[in-house]
């Protein structure tokens, strides 16, 4: 069996509107976001990998699963989707459990998972409330333990930390880190992207139904040859450091940081720079850290898609 | 696989139960189930007043008179001829006619008009200038003519009305409903073939509408033979077919469900607006008559006019093309029939098991 979710030259067209067009993707296990701006795709995605929606052309594959057959798809999918509807008149506890007793689960078992997967999410005090008077974030949560009461192997969520307070929105995160720990493939769509940032071992870039780049975040940052690398250098005698780091070919630009208690620094050659910097460390500045200012999802999206202004 | 799909079906079943049975947006089809029932009902109540009143006019008979007693008045007697067989009427009336007669004359003409009573059927007679004009009788009850007022309303207003909206009302909402409420991405993330999830549901909208309907043609039947006199009612119940017209009139309404209901399933999936397919079906239903032999069985109606117990005679003088929509000019054998339904029932079934497979989650296109 294959271990990829896979999208084989995968085009999408809605009419004329175009979903997502001629995408090649091998996804493998670990968290993955795929990050872009309203209409880029990412939902298209999700629905193609889903089979709610079917390729205009190209194939998709969820573990060598065809997303035309449901039937064994969902038994290893988990889907938590942005459609805010429900079936009329259930409860939480009837929501997840229906969905277990569709999959042609015994009564028993049945109850069980949905429990289990209820208090995952922390909902068991409003299981037997009627979905119609949960809040936004309930029904985030309603929908996530549905995704989830099965355990799947394959967990794809749009928009998932939508509408949680910041308390459910760091316990969620854990529950998908521990779901990625266990060798599942977490799927997230998120425009959170400091948080899709913390927890993506790689991301797919989006914009305007087209991937623009995929891979763990640092390496598809260092692909990007055009710009040049933003790093920030915490340090007791800053200025001092800016002066020789100005001195070096590579450096373009050296700035102060505003607090005063270090610099930030352009250049185009890293490995150089941080070879000098070894140097200068040795001459009695006090290096406190260094770090990338823009190897996060934020900075690298920006400067792919063209628009600088959303890089810090 | 069965071992599968059996429990998901179940499954489907209890979800859509629930939703069919207490939907808002379906109360609309218990009336339309009730209106027949309500006729009825109303039709007997109308009739034991009419058994009252006749029960009334015999206790005031000059002596007790039989059916055949009423029969034994003929036109062309006298007065007294008349009031040797029944006696004195209870009931009289009279008045004068002066009837011209020329320029400058006139005939005078006293008119009288006898009622009796044997306590269930009612006998006028009408006499001029003290000869019997005319006669009429009026029956407590006649099976002949009250199974055939069942049959049409049966045939012209439940079948082709309250069953066949009542199943537009609960088969096109089974995905279109869904549809509107942007909850129909619940079912197909489920690990269930569209085509079990398909048929989960159309089972549901069978046992709704059969639960419904077959309800209502029972109690229409109840109300049907209320107003008989018990033995009356014992005579058409189980000497004159009653039970087995029944029985078949419920047949009829399970077969006018699976038909009717297997048309609107795949309506649902292929229109957005439930006008188009429903005035289409309406129209290929009321054109059946006049539609070339195997245009005809393409159809529901065809079938389950054959399957009626009671044919409608057409009243002498109808239009033929009336008559033509009333009669069944070529009726079909019972199994011939219900094969011809249960055929057409799959062929949509099949189509619409094509049409599930291929339906995408679209919400902003509908």
């Amino acid at each position: 069996m294959n271990d990829r979710i896979t999208f084989e030259d995968v085009s999408k067209f809605y009419g004329e509107i175009l979903g997502v067009n001629r995408v090649n993707l091998s996804i493998p296990p670990g968290i993955t976001s795929l990050v872009g701006p309203n209409g880029s795709g990412k939902t298209t995605l999700m629905n193609l990998m889903t089979g709610l929606v079917r390729p205009t052309r190209g194939q998709v594959q969820v573990l060598g699963y065809k997303t035309d057959d449901p039937e064994h798809l969902f038994r290893i999918v988990g889907y938590s989707t942005q459609f805010d509807a429900f079936p009329k008149g259930l409860t939480g506890f009837q929501f997840v459990y229906s969905y277990l007793r569709l999959a042609g689960r015994d009564a028993q078992s049945s109850e069980q998972l949905a429990w289990r997967a209820l208090e995952r999410v922390d909902l068991t005090d409003a299981a037997t409330r009627n979905i119609a008077a949960y809040s936004k974030g309930m029904r985030q949560r309603i929908r996530l333990a549905q995704a989830l009461s099965h355990d799947p192997k394959v967990l794809v969520l749009d928009e998932p930390l939508n509408g949680l307070d910041p308390l459910a929105r760091s316990e969620m995160i854990g529950v998908f880190r521990a779901a990625a720990a266990q060798g599942c493939y977490v799927i997230i769509s998120s425009h959170i992207l400091h948080e899709v940032d913390v927890i993506s071992d790689q991301v797919i870039l989006l914009s305007n139904g087209y991937v623009v780049a995929e891979g763990p975040i640092r390496s598809v940052r260092s692909e990007i040859q055009e710009h040049p690398t933003q790093i920030l250098i915490r340090c007791d005698r800053p200025r001092e450091l800016a002066g020789k780091m100005i001195e070096d070919a590579h450096t373009i630009e050296v700035s102060i940081h505003p607090d005063g208690r270090g610099l930030l620094l352009k250049t185009r050659d890293a490995d150089r720079f941080y070879l000098a910097l070894n140097q200068i460390a040795l001459n009695g500045i006090e290096i406190e850290s260094v770090v990338p200012a823009d190897d996060d999802v934020l900075s690298v999206y920006g400067y792919l898609i063209g628009n600088e202004e959303v890089v810090r | 696989m069965m071992s599968v799909w059996w429990p998901q079906i179940k499954a489907v079943i209890r979800l859509e139960l629930k939703k069919t049975f207490l939907a808002k947006r379906g109360l609309w089809i218990y009336l339309v189930a009730a209106l027949p029932v309500l006729l009825f009902i109303a039709y007997a109540v109308a009739t034991s007043n009419q058994h009252s009143r006749s029960a009334r006019v015999a206790r005031r008979n000059e002596k007790p008179l039989t059916y055949q007693d009423l029969l034994a008045a003929k036109a062309g007697m006298t007065r007294e001829e008349v009031a040797a067989i029944l006696g004195k009427p209870s009931l009289m009336l009279h008045w004068a006619e002066n009837r011209p007669m020329g320029p400058q004359t006139a005939l005078h003409v006293l008119h009288e008009e006898y009622r009796y009573s044997d306590g269930a059927n009612d006998l006028f007679v009408e006499l001029a200038d003290g000869k019997v004009e005319a006669i009429h009788i009026r029956e407590a009850y006649n099976l002949g003519q009250d199974s055939i007022m069942f049959a049409g309303v049966f045939q012209f207003f439940f079948l082709r009305l309250a069953v066949f909206f009542g199943c537009l009302g609960v088969f096109m909402n089974l995905f279109r409903g869904e549809i509107l409420d942007r909850s129909l991405h619940f079912y197909f993330l489920a690990p269930i073939r569209r085509e079990v999830l398909m048929a989960g549901k159309f089972v549901a909208g069978l046992l709704a509408t059969c639960t419904i309907f077959v309800t209502s043609t029972l109690l229409q039947t109840a109300a049907f033979v209320w107003h008989f006199p018990p033995g009356a009612r014992d005579l058409y119940l189980y000497h004159n077919h009653g039970l087995e017209h029944a029985a078949m009139y419920v047949g009829v309404t399970v077969l006018a469900c699976i038909g009717y209901g297997a048309f609107f399933l795949i309506a649902g999936m292929l229109f957005r607006n439930p006008i188009v397919p429903t005035a289409a079906i309406l129209i290929w239903e009321a054109v059946n008559p006049f539609l070339p032999a195997v245009l005809k069985q393409i159809s529901v109606i065809y079938y389950l006019k054959s399957l009626c117990p009671v044919d409608i005679p057409s009243a002498p003088g109808t239009p033929a093309l009336l008559a033509l929509l009333i009669s069944n000019p070529d009726p079909v054998s019972v199994p011939v029939a219900v094969l011809g339904i249960v055929m057409v029932a799959l062929v949509a079934l099949y189509v619409s098991s094509i049409q599930v497979r291929r339906m995408e989650i679209n919400y902003t296109s509908e």
